[in-house]
């Protein structure tokens, strides 16, 4: 009977589907906005306005953003940032999953006395306002000579993202039977067997949330890079800003805007590919952070 | 095939108050088929994972063949487990999940063949053994679940519940096949259930466990005929035994005591000579349903039995028999009729009382007098 | 055979078997190790750190002279650091109350049984996928005084249409607050319509037969049991709120002059590009000390519930 009363289009229904649509486009609007204004050229900004699309699609703001647009006193556009952020973030990811998952094995599966407390002490780490480790961060990678450089940036994501990776892993391994665990004592495997051939073949889904978040959040940091790097470690986030923001000249925003989709393109394809384990790795980062 | 011993098991969580295991002592002989069986929460769990090596003792000692293994890994101890929920490698396919152990062990890879082979042959799971335990119905995950077991050839089998995922047809299916293995392999089994038919139909000798005390060891028939206690009396038998509160009375030197039925008629039954102590004091008789019946004509005029007219409060047809509930002494009774002699709830009807086979308690005390 | 297998193995056992038991014992804490001495070493003691540099007179170096409160005191009547709060409170509480509601409602209709479902969310949760430089950055040039959203208007005719929020210090914080909700209310859907797949269908059957209107059962009982994931909602949002630099930087770079300045920052550009790194640091541990009036409420009473429950 419900089935049948949810097929029938009664008012109602289209005020809803209206609604819902009508937050689609807003939703979609901006990145719209950005996508036309990238393949307009300077005149056809000031001749268009907002949502025209270009007389001309050209690709000249795009190359302009990639090699040549000023990002401060250089000129060699945001292609630079963006190998530094793909140079930070594989790494970063890579370690702070692997941390990741050894931890959350061990609190779920291992745990010892005190281990909890661990636990609640590392998900602090989740909600740190990280104005407040910025400083002593910084003296530090000085005195181990990491200034400014990206292996000073992928020591300062895997310290702060291990504490959500910890939690991705932990809260799913929670989930896995104690049983089978005691079942593979029984059969003669210690710490290391069970984790490698019983519990690291179940967690490919797990392993894709970490990862995805993971490199969502390294990627678009901001933060972290203008602090602890300078000139040739900064990420792509730091390189669009300073482009942006660049005083000198006309403002170019088809430039701009296409320096931004260079920024936004890898997270948003991941997104599109792979947005089932972003979400989940979103409200379940929520809901026990 | 070895020889279990358990002495002085104690244990106690953290800084719990209360022990789980208050002093167990069970020896298991090689080949014996022992059910721990008790309600939940009773410690048959944690004495299950004790012996296993999964959780440490409190204090107490266990021997496998004389060997003390109190402090000895799992893996130390060559003991099998089959658990509640399976606990399947869900990554391996049933031939990796049976294997898993051996390889471990490093057992020579045509070796490890052909223990699969023979394994997946006893429990008939040889179609299955390229399928992942996904692929598998419950009743084929506890094939292989046991099968895993079986493969090592362990000193010691542990079953944890092993049955209680299956639906009602299959588990009695499983009950049976359980039992034939153990009769053709002649293994060392402790088997954990809450359920007391499985824990009748299959054990050698039953370990009756409430709040981490042994209430009483014995063979299946021991146990129902001659419960220790009031608790076992009650939790062993479906429906439970009815226990009836009644004085000891002496007439003429035999003793006798009265029931009253609800609607005032009262009978006289003949009490034990064993009894006389409590002269004059209220004891409860235990009587199982089956001995409260239709008349018999086998059993009329023998010693122990009486008869006398009892209204039927409710009656419960099970198929083989009827179920029916009457009042003896303000207090519900149950009892096994005929379902070819027909009563009517409401109705008084003629019955037959055995008390050859009854049991008596103190009132008010847990332990049965022994008579 | 077996006999003398037997002896010698309860031999050699107990040593060996100890030293491999007390291997096992250990490894899992030893796992742990690294992971401790980061969360030791870069949370907690870097935060000390940090509140004793706020003591300090600490100015583009950190020196350890300390001046005791006169950080606090600095700050306190630092008109910037004033405007800063002041901003944070306007972002904050309309940013979290736009969201929730924007989140809530459109999570309760995603749930009537809508056709394309995924595509829908999908689309609503995309933002979050993008830097807050780069929603900046595109915010920045939509709400353009003279190009963006104005010439739109213009050009559909309403010539008499003015957007000059970006540019006015009265209103620019508000830009930030539309921003800033274009980026997470969908993220507050998400919860919300995991919430409400989280509530049992039968208790809303019942309430049918009952004879209750759809308005009223989403009134009286479905809201109702949202409680938690409002208030984990909220703890997210507020988070947010309080550690919100990108955004700022991309749009306004808290500008004009320091009107759209947060906490955040004003902690960068007084530790990082004024030298003052004492006052920075008392700045980021007053940021602290406003996550810590929100989060330590909501831990006390979560444990409560869980206590309870």
């Amino acid at each position: 009977m419900a089935s049948q009363i949810e097929k029938k289009l009664t008012p109602s229904r289209i005020l809803i589907y209206a609604t819902l649509l009508l937050a689609c486009v807003a939703y979609l609007i901006p990145v719209f906005i950005m996508i036309i204004t990238s393949f307009k050229t300077t005149g056809d900004i000031r001749s268009g306005n907002l949502i025209s699309f270009p007389e001309v699609w050209s690709f000249e703001a795009w190359a302009k953003a990639w090699s040549t647009a000023c990002t401060g006193v250089q000129c060699n556009g945001v292609s630079g940032f963006f190998w530094n952020s793909i140079k930070m973030a594989v790494p970063a990811v890579l370690i702070s999953t692997a941390l990741g998952a050894i931890n959350g094995y061990v609190l779920s599966k291992w745990r010892f006395r005190g281990s909890d407390i661990f636990f609640s002490l590392l998900l602090f780490g989740c909600f740190l306002p990280f104005q407040v480790i910025l400083l002593p961060m910084a003296a530090t990678l000085g005195k181990m000579g990491l200034a400014n450089t990206t292996t000073g940036l992928v020591i300062v994501h895997v310290v702060y993202g291990v504490a959500f990776t910890t939690l991705f892993f932990r809260n799913f391994y929670v989930g896995v039977p104690d049983a089978l665990i005691k079942a593979a004592r029984l059969d003669g495997a210690g710490f290391v067997t069970i984790f490698v051939r019983i519990l690291l073949p179940m967690s490919v889904p797990i392993i894709m949330v970490c990862f995805i978040w993971q490199f969502t959040q390294i990627w678009n940091d901001f933060l972290f890079g203008v602090v602890f790097a300078s000139g040739d470690s900064q990420p792509i986030t730091v390189g669009l800003n300073n482009l942006v923001n660049t005083s000198t000249g006309v403002k170019e925003y088809n430039v701009d805007m296409a320096a931004a989709m260079i920024a936004a393109l890898p997270t948003l394809v991941v997104y599109v590919l792979a947005g089932k384990y972003f979400i989940r790795g979103l409200t379940s980062g929520a809901v026990k952070g | 095939m070895a020889q279990l011993q358990l002495k002085g098991i104690r244990k106690t969580y953290g800084n719990a108050v209360q022990e789980t295991l208050k002093g167990i002592d069970i020896n298991i002989e090689s080949g014996e088929f022992l059910i721990l069986v008790g309600p939940s929460g009773c410690g048959k769990s944690t004495l299950m994972n004790s012996i296993a090596g999964l959780e440490t003792v409190t204090e107490g000692s266990i021997l496998i063949d004389g060997r003390d293994v109190t402090n000895a890994e799992p893996k130390d101890r060559d003991i099998a487990m089959v658990f509640q929920s399976y606990a399947l490698y869900p990554t391996m396919t049933v031939r990796e999940n049976i294997a898993f152990g051996l390889k471990i062990r490093r057992m020579p890879k045509e070796e490890i063949d052909a223990e699969v082979e023979r394994v997946a042959k006893l429990l008939q799971i040889e179609p299955l053994l390229d399928r992942k335990p996904s692929q598998l119905s419950g009743g084929q995950q506890q094939r292989v679940a046991m099968g895993r077991a079986l493969a090592r050839r362990p000193k010691l089998y542990l079953f944890d519940e092993p049955l209680s995922n299956l639906d009602a047809k299959l588990r009695v299916e499983m009950r049976t096949e359980i039992k034939r293995l153990h009769q053709r392999l002649g293994t060392t089994i402790v088997y954990v259930t809450h359920d007391q038919i499985e824990a009748m139909t299959l054990a050698d000798r039953i370990a009756v466990i409430k709040d981490g005390e042994l209430l009483q060891l014995g063979s299946p028939k021991e146990i129902y005929e001659r419960p220790s206690c009031r608790y076992v009396a009650s939790f062993i038998g479906s429906p439970a035994m009815s226990f009836i509160p009644l004085t000891v009375e002496s007439d003429g030197g035999n003793l006798r005591a009265s029931l009253r039925s609800a609607d005032g008629e009262q009978i006289y039954v003949p009490l034990p000579e064993t009894l006389a102590a409590y002269e004059g004091k209220e004891i409860h008789l235990g009587i199982r349903p089956e001995h409260i019946t239709q008349p018999l004509a086998h059993k009329a005029g023998q010693e122990a039995t009486s008869s006398g007219k009892f209204r039927i409060e409710v009656t419960e047809p099970t198929g083989p028999d009827v179920m029916a509930l009457i009042k003896i002494n303000d207090t519900e009774v149950h009892c096994r009729l005929d379902p070819d002699h027909t009563v009517d709830p409401g109705e008084p009807a003629e019955l037959m009382i055995d008390l050859s086979r009854a049991v008596y308690f103190e009132a008010g005390k847990e332990a049965r007098i022994d008579i | 055979m077996a006999h003398s297998g037997v002896v010698s193995e309860t031999a050699s056992q107990p040593a060996r078997g100890r030293l491999t038991q007390r291997l096992q014992q250990w490894l899992p804490k030893l796992a742990l190790a690294p992971t401790a001495a980061m969360a030791l070493v870069g949370i907690y003691g870097f935060m000390f750190w940090t509140g004793v540099l706020s003591f300090t007179g600490s100015t583009f170096l950190p020196s350890y002279e300390f001046v005791g409160f006169e950080q606090y005191a600095h700050l306190f009547s630092n008109a910037r650091w004033a405007t800063a709060c002041a901003n944070l409170a306007i972002f904050g509480l309309l940013f979290i109350f736009c969201c929730l509601v924007i989140g809530c409602f459109l999570a309760i209709l995603l749930d009537q049984r809508i056709r394309n479902e995924g595509v829908i969310r999908t689309i609503y949760l995309y933002p979050l996928a993008l830097s807050m430089i780069v929603t900046g950055t595109v915010w920045q040039w939509i709400l353009n005084p003279s190009l963006g959203l104005e010439k739109l208007m213009h050009d559909w005719g309403w010539t008499s249409f003015k957007f000059d929020w970006l540019t006015n210090p009265d209103m620019v914080i508000y830009t930030i607050v539309i921003a800033a909700v274009w980026q997470a209310s969908g993220f507050v859907m998400a919860l919300f319509l995991a919430g409400l797949r989280g509530i049992d269908p039968a208790i809303i059957n019942a309430a049918r037969v009952d004879g209750a209107s759809l308005p009223r059962i989403y009134l009286r009982i479905v809201l109702p049991a949202m409680r938690p994931v409002f208030f984990s909602s909220v703890m997210v949002l507020a988070h947010i709120a309080i550690k919100s630099f990108d955004l700022v930087m991309a749009m306004t770079s808290g500008g004009p002059g320091y009107a759209s300045d947060l906490p955040a920052m004003f902690m960068y550009s007084f530790t990082f590009t004024r030298g003052q790194m004492g006052l920075g640091a008392a700045s980021s541990i007053m940021m602290l000390a406003m996550l810590l009036a929100l989060l330590v409420p909501y831990l006390y009473s979560e444990l409560r519930g869980q206590r309870n429950g």
